[in-house]
């Protein structure tokens, strides 16, 4: 079964993060075109929010044509899922790094000492080789 | 969501003691369908509330109506329909868990598959939490003893389920268990009115919240809509003579300000994020971040609610 997680520090509404937790699995994928996503029940229960919180994350799936009603069965990945999800995971990532940047102007950093921490921060990550995204 | 009706209505129910107003003059609806958060501290009236809704209680004043039915002249029939979880769970503790579920079943005859329904039930949720059936309820732990009395309460397959207070002192991974019950119970359109004081465990489960205090009612609305609505404007000014609350022209509400010499935090009721963009026009503005607070920040601005009138002077230097 797929398993999502939410963000620990993300303040944002619960239903937008489940939303991108699912494109981040389908980008990654984690998920792929024609496979089910848990049913509302199923993932509330397993994330422990109100179903009406999932809910409200698959309709905006679905209008975004990501996912799509299977007669009978649930919702499942849609062919032009894959290539949406990339860009909406580049448009997370860029407000991510936008609200930290935005962050270290007010504390008062310059751009250099803002890219210096950036490309040790990176150097880092990789070093611990963690690879975010939708794990299976 | 279901909103076709009201699992339970609550008209302006008043109830003292020797004296004491418990609860003042209460009105709420809580939808079918719900996970109705019912906030407050200790004694803001929630307990007494929920043991007025269960018959326990006969309030002074006022109506109340749950699934359909009137708590006052019709306890029992409430009683047998509600799944109701207290604080601290009265079990006999001679029993066990499996005897205990035998003679509950005995007062529920009417639910689904009669007591045999509610025994079969009963001993399914109790493997599930892993319970030893043949302990006695005395050598259980705290955690335990919870699951008992959950168990007792959904083996009924009640419509609806009133937890009071129902993991205060419990373990994480019992108050989980617990969760998983209520948003499975959601799921199949079940109504739960809950209080808690855990604040972040609501945010995540409830669909509405209910905020009392000294027997009142500050707020009730859908969580989404309470959340989408408050905003925590950060606002640094360039000099001491500052507003010390949102003039009455701006289009929000405050609810809580907390100042310092060039900087004040107003926790404000507003219709959007756009609304806020207003105070950026105030004289002498440098800086203005306009947050989402948790519910843990409003509940904390509700409570406080120090509200200086706009105009004037600053007389006083709030700590934040």
């Amino acid at each position: 079964m797929l398993l999502l997680g939410l963000i620990p520090g993300d303040d944002r509404a619960i239903y937008a993060q489940i939303a991108d937790r699912v494109r981040f699995a389908v980008a990654s994928g984690a998920l792929r075109p024609g496979e089910l996503v848990p049913s509302v029940r199923e993932l509330a229960k397993q994330l422990v929010v109100n179903p009406n919180t999932v809910a409200r994350a698959y309709r905006e799936l679905q209008a975004e044509g990501l996912l799509d009603a299977v007669r009978g069965t649930g919702l499942s990945v849609t062919v032009e899922a894959p290539e949406r999800c990339q860009s909406a995971r580049h448009a997370f990532v860029r407000d991510r790094l936008r609200a930290a940047i935005d962050d270290a102007r007010r504390s008062g950093l310059d751009p250099s000492e803002i890219e210096r921490i950036l490309h040790d921060q990176w150097r880092e990550s990789g070093v611990a080789g963690q690879h975010e995204g939708g794990q299976s | 969501m279901t909103q076709q009706g009201a699992a339970i209505r609550i008209v302006q129910l008043a109830k003292r003691f020797r004296g004491v107003t418990a609860v003042d003059g209460l009105s709420l609806d809580v939808p079918e369908g719900a996970v109705f958060g019912l906030l407050g501290e200790n004694g803001a009236g929630k307990t007494t509330t929920i043991q007025v809704l269960l018959g326990l209680l006969a309030p002074d004043a006022g109506q109340t109506r749950v699934l359909g039915l009137d708590p006052s002249r019709e306890g029992l029939a409430v009683r047998r329909r509600v799944g109701y979880v207290p604080e601290v769970p009265a079990l006999y503790d001679w029993m066990t868990p499996a005897e205990i579920g035998w003679f509950a079943a005995g007062f529920h005859a009417e639910g689904p598959g009669g007591s045999v329904g509610y025994e079969s039930r009963f001993n399914d949720l109790i493997r599930g939490f892993a319970l030893p059936p043949a302990r006695k309820i005395k050598m259980l732990s705290k955690g335990m003893r919870a699951k008992v009395s959950l168990s007792l309460a959904l083996a009924g397959d009640p419509g609806l389920l009133i937890l009071d207070e129902p993991t205060s002192g419990l373990d994480v991974m019992v108050r989980r268990e617990f969760l998983e019950q209520m948003v499975d119970l959601a799921g199949s359109g079940r109504t739960v009115l809950l209080s808690s004081h855990q604040l972040a465990e609501v945010e995540r489960v409830a669909s509405h919240v209910a905020l009392m205090h000294g027997g009142k009612l500050l707020l009730a609305e859908p969580l989404d809509q309470l959340r989408s609505q408050t905003f925590l404007l950060a606002i640094t000014f360039g000099d001491r003579s500052h507003p010390v609350a949102p003039p009455d022209h701006l289009p929000m509400e405050l609810i809580d300000a907390a100042d310092a010499p060039r900087q004040a935090h107003w926790l404000v009721r507003a219709r959007d994020r756009a609304a806020c963009e207003a105070v950026r026009a105030l004289p002498g503005v440098e800086s203005v971040e306009i947050e989402v607070p948790t519910l843990e920040d409003i509940y904390l601005g509700y409570m406080r609610s120090r509200r200086p009138t706009p105009s004037g002077p600053p007389s006083e230097v709030h700590v934040a």
